[in-house]
């Protein structure tokens, strides 16, 4: 017999137990005896937990003194902040001249204007603003940070830091006022209609020409005084090196895994045998390499200083294991996505550039954020071999006569430092990947 | 009922101008010997349907056509324009010939308008005010417009197939190859994707389709070819392919398919 339904069967709503907060309890915490003796016992010992760290951490704290004696004195069984607030300055700048720490502020500043339209939705050009950054930015901050005598080259990439700092704000300004790009901006406020015109083009550069003249003359004008990387130190010597090797081991990454991927033999042999190298090393090892093995290979009275070498030897070596995340991001893109490009007639860089790196990267977001968080914990191994980054002043403490002995509460509070920064870039990866997967719902 | 069952055998212009030209090609998947001495030639404006049991080359063979697989021995002359380890010719012939695949092999991180235009911006180095032309054009004749601001993933297999289409016209083909196009499909969508390319074979553009749909070959086929085993085994107009296959592997197979 024939079955025919006539009329659509009515929707109803949930049953309570799925929706309110009491069925979510029942469901999840007191689903039976032993789920709710469990549940009890956790809160109970969470509570203890928690309890014990205020009242050690807050309560029983001292947070003037100036010394570890005072804090004694006020309380036995608190936390003695005031060794670490005594040491504030250290633990974020290391030895760094204390007159000349707006440097280094301006520096930091200065950076989060520059990147500032990377977290601004509306804004447009991110590759450019993110391009010019890794390009100019280290320029600047390096003369800013280390002073003394501009060499022409200096001279050259400050005054080129400063135009391309400039146009990125102009830019930025332009694309939230007006919905323009900046070349849109200046040339229809000249009375001009086109900008992809040869002319106009021909007037942007001369501005652009002009801008860099008056950089130049600007910034010959102006010096700061020699700071030797000696002296730095602290969150700021931990966030130059990890901020180096943040910015550069993804671009070399690249082009280690294409290297390794590569249909040429010479070059796949040799992308393979660096990256395996580096890889079945320690860093640790790697960084005694760069400070005491590579000195000997070089020529007589060639002398580098010992932070860019650990900056290389960071660099590297972080490279090579960007290079292996790369390749699996590779590796996950299906092989009809070359063929597509191939028959619309895109080459070799056409298909990696457009259609398989945007891919593979989105992918790879999360292990790439992974291995950067890796790396900025993993600076802290420079305190061994004798820099003074944050783990190595936040160990000082305990060795400065009036906080002698103190070893806990300038390691926690590294701990909270460390932890902000991390938390941050995991939270932050997370929102690119969310906001990338837009076209992804499958 | 699909358009190509009721349409009934397309007209032809099948000019004297040669557009393929396969001679005596051999193709070895290592050891394995794929395609053997296969001897393939179209004419401009005609429309070869390839069909064969899996396993039997076809695919592979079109595959040659487009470069995207080598052949070891023998030549495969595209447009005047002979394959080889030459890698502009490569370019040159791959945006003379447009190719389908199975899966669509759309980009998912870019638009169905973006999709379009990326071709002809990056190498056909259009002004992007005419890219988006052409490729609004397209996706009128293959019935999607109002998709162009989706993404691939939002779309049906059905409208992903069309859009594939749509931007290897895009490119300005002289050949359109399609590797099982309608094979991946819910049977609601083949529909749209054979209409489309009924659509297309009566602009009279030189097709080779590789494809089990019969009613299909019927409608616009100016020759269907059967491969078993790496041979074109039999070679033949529709009317008479269907009604009196010669080859005993062909019989068997259309005994099963039809």
């Amino acid at each position: 017999m024939a079955i025919v339904k006539a009329t659509k069967t009515p929707e109803r709503p949930a049953p309570i137990s799925e929706t309110s907060i009491l069925g979510w309890l029942q469901k999840n915490l007191f689903s039976s005896v032993f789920n709710s003796v469990l549940t009890l016992l956790t809160t109970y010992i969470i509570y203890l937990t928690i309890s014990g760290v205020y009242v050690w951490g807050f309560v029983d704290a001292t947070f003037v003194a100036e010394t570890r004696r005072e804090c004694y004195d006020n309380s036995l069984t608190g936390a003695c902040w005031a060794g670490v607030i005594d040491w504030l300055d250290n633990i974020f700048y290391g030895r760094y001249p204390r007159e000349e720490l707006w440097r280094i502020n301006f520096g930091g500043i200065l950076l989060a204007f520059w990147m500032a339209p990377l977290w601004i939705t509306r804004a447009k050009g991110k590759v450019l603003v993110g391009a010019s950054v890794v390009a100019f930015y280290p320029f600047l901050a390096g003369y800013l940070f280390s002073g003394g005598d501009k060499g022409l080259f200096m001279q050259v990439m400050v005054s080129a830091a400063i135009v391309a700092f400039v146009i990125n704000m102009a830019n930025a300004i332009a694309g939230l006022l007006k919905q323009q790009s900046i070349a849109q901006f200046v040339i229809s406020s000249l009375g001009q209609t086109n900008a992809a015109d040869k002319s106009q083009r021909n007037l942007l550069i001369a501005l652009v020409v002009v801008g860099f003249g008056v950089a130049y003359l600007w910034q010959s004008s102006w010096t700061v005084e020699f700071v030797s990387w000696t002296k730095w130190g602290g969150l700021f010597l931990t966030l130059v090196i990890s901020g180096i090797g943040i910015a550069s081991a993804l671009p070399g990454g690249i082009i280690l895994a294409l290297g390794r991927r590569s249909k040429l033999p010479v070059l796949r042999v040799l992308s393979t045998g660096f990256i395996e190298i580096f890889r079945s090393v320690p860093l640790i090892t790697v960084l005694f390499m760069a400070t005491t093995m590579f000195p000997l290979f070089m020529p007589e009275g060639f002398v580098l200083n010992k932070l860019v070498q650990v900056i290389i030897a960071v660099v590297l070596f972080n490279a090579c294991y960007m290079a292996e995340t790369v390749r699996a991001g590779l590796q996950a893109i299906p092989k009809g996505q070359a063929e597509g490009a191939h028959t619309i007639g895109l080459g070799y860089w056409g298909t990696m550039g457009l259609i398989i790196m945007p891919q593979a990267l989105k992918h790879m977001i999360p292990n790439i954020v992974g291995s950067f968080i890796g790396l900025l914990k993993d600076t802290t191994l420079v305190s061994i071999i004798g820099l003074f980054d944050i783990l190595g002043m936040l160990r000082s403490i305990s060795k400065d006569i009036p906080w002698l002995g103190l070893h806990k509460e300038p390691l926690i509070f590294g701990a909270i430092l460390f932890f902000i920064i991390c938390f941050a870039m995991s939270k932050y990866s997370r929102h690119l990947e969310v906001k990338l997967s837009a076209g992804d719902r499958h | 009922m699909s358009k190509a069952q009721t349409h009934g055998q397309l007209a032809s212009a099948i000019s004297t101008e040669v557009m393929i030209e396969v001679n005596k090609m051999n193709k070895w998947y290592g050891s394995f010997h794929v395609l053997k001495d296969i001897d393939l030639t179209v004419h401009k404006g005609e429309r070869i349907v390839v069909c064969g049991p899996s396993g039997s080359g076809k695919s592979t063979l079109i595959r040659c056509i487009n470069a995207l697989e080598e052949h070891q021995e023998g030549d495969i002359i595209v447009d005047g324009i002979k394959l080889g380890k030459n890698l502009k010719n490569l370019d040159h012939i791959r945006t003379e010939v447009g190719m389908v695949f199975q899966n669509f092999n759309l980009f998912p991180h870019l638009t169905i308008l973006e999709n379009l235009t990326l071709g002809p911006i990056w190498v056909r180095k259009m002004a992007k005010a005419d890219a988006i032309e052409t490729a609004m054009m397209y996706l009128e004749r293959v019935k999607i417009p109002e998709q162009a601001n989706k993404y691939p993933g939002q779309m049906s297999g059905g409208q992903q197939q069309r859009v594939a289409i749509a931007r290897s016209l895009c490119m300005g083909p002289k050949i359109m190859l399609f590797d099982e196009p309608t094979s991946a499909l819910d049977p609601e969508m083949i529909k749209e994707v054979l209409d489309t390319m009924v659509d297309l074979a009566e602009t009279g553009m030189t097709m080779i389709v590789v494809t089990h749909e019969m009613g299909f070959a019927k409608t616009i086929a100016d020759e269907v070819i059967f491969m078993d085993e790496g041979d074109i085994v039999e070679r033949n107009k529709p009317e008479e392919f269907f009604s009196h296959p010669e080859h005993e592997r062909t019989q068997k197979f259309l005994s099963q398919i039809l």
